[in-house]
C-alpha cells in the first residue's frame, strides 16, 4: 500500500499543514483584492504570499518555498535524502515563468525551465536523482502523486517526495483576465451567482512510501485515474467525461457510502462547477457531500491537487466536512450537496477530484488505514 | 513493446527509421508536413509550435498503425516529455503583455502556455478518453522516459500509448521521438 | 460601411489564424460561430482583444459578444458605432 508518512503546506495563511488545517476551519481566508499590483490595469482578487518574508537571493520564491515546504516535511522524518532511493516529482503549471519579464534581471534566464528550477531543489538537498516534473496543467498536483505511486508500486524507490507550487505573476494574472474568467470578488464555488475564480500562490508537500500493512491511522492513497474529454482545450465537457470516467476508476468496487465527502475542483466559474455536478452524478455519487477549498486559498494550480489532499485528510482525521467558503444557494444543474458549513462526519475515505486546461481529469481515492 | 516510431527534427524526419522525403525546413517543414500528409484539421493553424509538432508526429504514427477510425476509445494513453515545457508559446504571450503601452494579453496564445496542451489536442482529435499526461525533465533521457510508460500501464485501462519526447524552444529549434507503445 | 467590413475581415482572418482564407471567402452575413466559420469560444475571447487593440472598444462582458459576433455585418456596424480610435 502507498502510504503518506508527512505533509506540510506553505501558503498565506500558515506555514505548517496543522495551522493550515485550524484556519480553515476557522473560516479564514487569504483572499484580498490586488489594484495595480505589478503594473496590471485591472484589479484582481488573489491569495498572495508576502513576499517580503522571503529573501533568499540565490532561490526565486517558487524554489524557496519549495525547498521550505519540503524541508518541513523531511523534519517530521528520518528519510536520508541524499539516496539514491528517494525520488523529488515536483508539479508546477508555470514554475519561474515570471523570469521571462525584460525586467526581471535577478536570475539567469535558464532558471524558467522547470526542470532546471527543480534541480536547484534537488540540489539544495544533495539528492542525486534527476527531478521529475509533472506540468499537467490544473491536475498536476493529483498526477503527480499518481506518479509518486506507481513508481513505489514498481519497486524502484523507498520514498517519492511530491511537492506542488505556483507563485502567481502578472503573465498567470492577465492570461486569466483575458479568458475572462477570474472573479471580480471573492469566489464563490458551486453559487447561483458565482463569477469566476481567484487564484493563490502556494507550495505544498507530500512524501509518500510503500508498505504492506498500515495501522488505522496511516493515510494511504487508494487508487487514482487521469482521463480525457477529448472534447476542447479549453471548455470543459458538456458530459463531463473526462472526471467522469476518472471519478469511476477511483471509485472502483468502494461503495460510496463509505466516503466522507468529494474534494471537487470547485474553481468557481460558470462552466467548471457545472461540468464537476454532471460527472459526479453521472458516476453515481449524487448522494455524497461535495465541498471546494478555492474560498480560502483561491486556485492554487500546481499545488492545488497536494494542498487540498492535505487539507482533506485532516478534515477526515477531525471528522469534519469542511464548508465551501463562498457558497450559498447551489447554483449548478445537477444536485449535489454542497455547503459553506462544516459538518461531522464518521467516515474515512474521500475523492479528490481535479480538472485543467487541454481537457484533462484527475481523481485520487485516498483511504485512512486503507480499504478494508 | 515499441510498435512503431517517428523522429522529427528540423532537417529530417524518419518513419520507423525510413527518411520521408519533404523540401522544407525548420516551421514551414511542419506546414508542409500537415498539406501532404494531414490536410484536413484547419485547427492546425491555430496551434502553437509544440502543439503542430506533437500533432504532426502523433499522425504520422497513427498513419502507419492504419487504424484511423476516430472511433472513442479510452485504452489509449498519450504521454508527453520535454525540456523546454511551453517556452515558445510562454514567449509569445509574454510578447502581448511586455509593453505597457501596447498591453493586449492574448487568449489564444495564453491557452497554449500549458505543455499539456498538445496531449489534448491529440485527444480531440482521435478521440481518446483515455490518461493524459505531460512530465518535463531537463535533459533527454530515455530510460526515465521508457521507465515512466512502463509504470503508466498500472492504469486499470490502458493498453498502448503514444509516448515520447516533443520538444521545442522556438519556432525553428524543434525535435520528437514520438512512439506507439503497446503493454508489455 | 463596405472598407470597414472587408478590413474587419482582414483582421479577423489574421487574429484567429485563419490560414488558406481570404477575405473574399468569408460572407459577411453569415454566423461566425457554429455552422459558417465555426469559430469556438476561444475565437470568441480573442475577438474582444482584436476590437480593442484595433477599435478602442472595451468589452466587459463576454456574453454580450454573442450578439456583436453574430455576422460581420453585425460587428461592423457595432464598431462603426462604439469605436474611440
Amino acid at each position: 500500500m502507498i502510504v503518506c508518512v508527512a505533509h506540510n503546506i506553505i501558503s498565506p495563511l500558515s506555514s505548517t499543514s496543522a495551522e493550515n488545517y485550524a484556519a480553515v476551519k476557522a473560516g479564514m481566508s487569504a483572499l484580498k483584492k490586488y489594484d495595480g499590483l505589478w503594473g496590471l490595469p485591472e484589479p484582481f482578487v488573489a491569495s498572495l504570499l508576502d513576499r517580503n518574508k522571503f529573501t533568499n537571493e540565490k532561490y526565486t520564491l517558487d524554489e524557496q518555498v519549495v525547498i521550505i515546504s519540503i524541508s518541513k516535511a523531511l523534519e517530521q522524518t528520518n528519510i536520508n535524502v541524499q539516496s539514491s532511493k528517494v525520488l523529488f516529482i515536483i508539479s508546477t503549471t508555470k514554475g519561474n515563468v515570471f523570469l521571462l519579464d525584460k525586467r526581471e534581471t535577478g536570475f539567469p534566464q535558464e532558471r524558467v525551465r522547470l526542470g532546471m528550477m527543480a534541480r536547484q531543489v534537488t540540489k539544495h538537498f544533495g539528492n542525486p536523482n534527476e527531478p521529475i516534473v509533472v506540468s499537467n496543467a490544473c491536475i498536476s498536483g493529483v498526477c503527480a502523486q499518481i506518479e509518486a505511486m506507481r513508481y513505489l508500486e514498481s519497486g524502484e524507490y523507498d520514498y517519492v517526495i511530491v511537492c506542488g507550487v505556483d507563485i502567481q505573476s502578472a503573465f498567470i494574472v492577465s492570461g486569466f483576465q483575458s479568458f475572462k474568467a477570474l472573479s471580480p470578488d471573492e469566489c464563490k464555488p458551486f453559487d447561483a451567482n458565482r463569477q469566476g475564480l481567484n487564484l493563490g500562490d502556494a507550495a505544498a508537500t507530500i512524501i509518500y512510501t510503500k508498505k504492506d500493512k498500515v495501522n488505522d491511522n496511516e493515510w494511504v492513497a487508494c487508487r487514482g485515474a487521469i482521463r480525457n474529454d477529448a472534447n476542447h482545450i479549453s471548455g470543459p465537457s458538456r458530459t463531463g467525461e473526462g472526471s467522469f470516467r476518472a471519478l469511476r476508476i477511483a471509485l472502483g468496487d468502494l461503495e460510496p457510502e463509505k466516503i466522507a465527502f468529494i474534494n471537487a475542483h470547485g474553481t468557481a466559474t460558470l462552466y467548471n462547477d457545472e461540468m464537476e455536478s454532471i460527472a459526479i452524478e453521472r458516476a453515481g455519487l449524487a448522494g455524497v457531500p461535495v465541498n471546494s477549498l478555492k474560498g480560502y486559498y483561491g486556485h492554487t494550480m500546481g499545488a492545488a491537487g497536494v494542498l487540498e489532499t492535505i487539507i482533506s485528510m485532516q478534515a477526515v482525521d477531525d471528522h469534519n466536512i469542511l464548508g465551501s467558503r463562498g457558497f450559498e444557494t447551489l447554483g449548478v444543474t445537477h444536485p449535489i450537496d454542497v455547503s459553506n458549513q462544516n459538518r461531522t462526519t464518521e467516515k474515512r475515505a474521500f475523492i479528490k477530484l481535479l480538472s485543467g486546461f487541454g481537457g484533462c481529469n484527475a481523481a485520487l481515492l485516498m483511504a485512512k488505514g486503507g480499504l478494508l | 513493446m515499441i510498435k512503431h516510431q517517428v523522429f522529427i527534427s528540423p532537417n529530417e524526419v524518419k518513419v520507423d527509421g525510413k527518411a520521408l522525403t519533404h523540401n522544407e525546413k525548420g516551421s514551414a517543414l511542419l506546414t508542409e508536413l500537415y498539406r501532404n500528409h494531414i490536410g484536413d484539421y484547419p485547427k492546425f493553424f491555430k496551434m502553437d509550435t509544440l502543439s503542430k509538432l506533437g500533432f504532426i508526429a502523433s499522425e504520422l504514427l497513427l498513419n502507419i498503425e492504419g487504424d484511423r477510425s476516430f472511433e472513442p476509445r479510452e485504452d489509449r494513453a498519450v504521454i508527453l516529455f520535454n525540456r523546454n515545457a511551453s517556452l515558445q508559446a510562454d514567449t509569445h504571450y509574454q510578447s502581448t503583455i511586455q509593453d505597457p503601452g501596447s498591453f493586449f494579453p492574448s487568449p489564444a496564445a495564453f491557452v497554449y502556455t500549458l505543455p499539456n496542451i498538445v496531449t489534448g489536442e491529440i485527444s480531440i482529435r482521435n478521440k481518446y478518453f483515455g490518461e493524459t499526461s505531460f512530465i518535463v525533465i531537463d535533459d533527454y533521457d530515455e530510460q526515465i522516459i521508457m521507465k515512466n510508460l512502463k509504470n503508466a500501464f498500472q492504469d486499470p485501462m490502458t493498453t498502448s500509448i503514444i509516448g515520447g519526447w516533443v520538444d521545442c524552444s522556438d519556432e525553428e529549434h524543434f525535435e520528437a521521438t514520438l512512439f506507439l507503445v503497446y503493454k508489455f | 460601411m463596405d472598407e470597414l467590413i472587408y478590413t474587419l475581415k482582414q483582421q479577423i482572418i489574421e487574429a484567429l489564424n485563419l490560414e488558406d482564407m481570404k477575405p473574399e471567402d468569408i460572407d459577411e452575413n453569415a454566423s461566425l460561430f457554429g455552422e459558417g466559420l465555426g469559430l469556438d469560444s476561444i475565437d470568441a475571447l480573442e475577438l474582444i482583444v482584436m476590437m480593442e487593440k484595433n477599435y478602442g472598444i472595451k468589452l466587459q462582458d463576454p456574453a454580450k459578444g454573442k450578439e456583436i459576433f453574430k455576422s460581420v455585418a453585425v460587428m461592423a456596424d457595432f464598431i462603426a458605432k462604439n469605436r474611440t480610435k
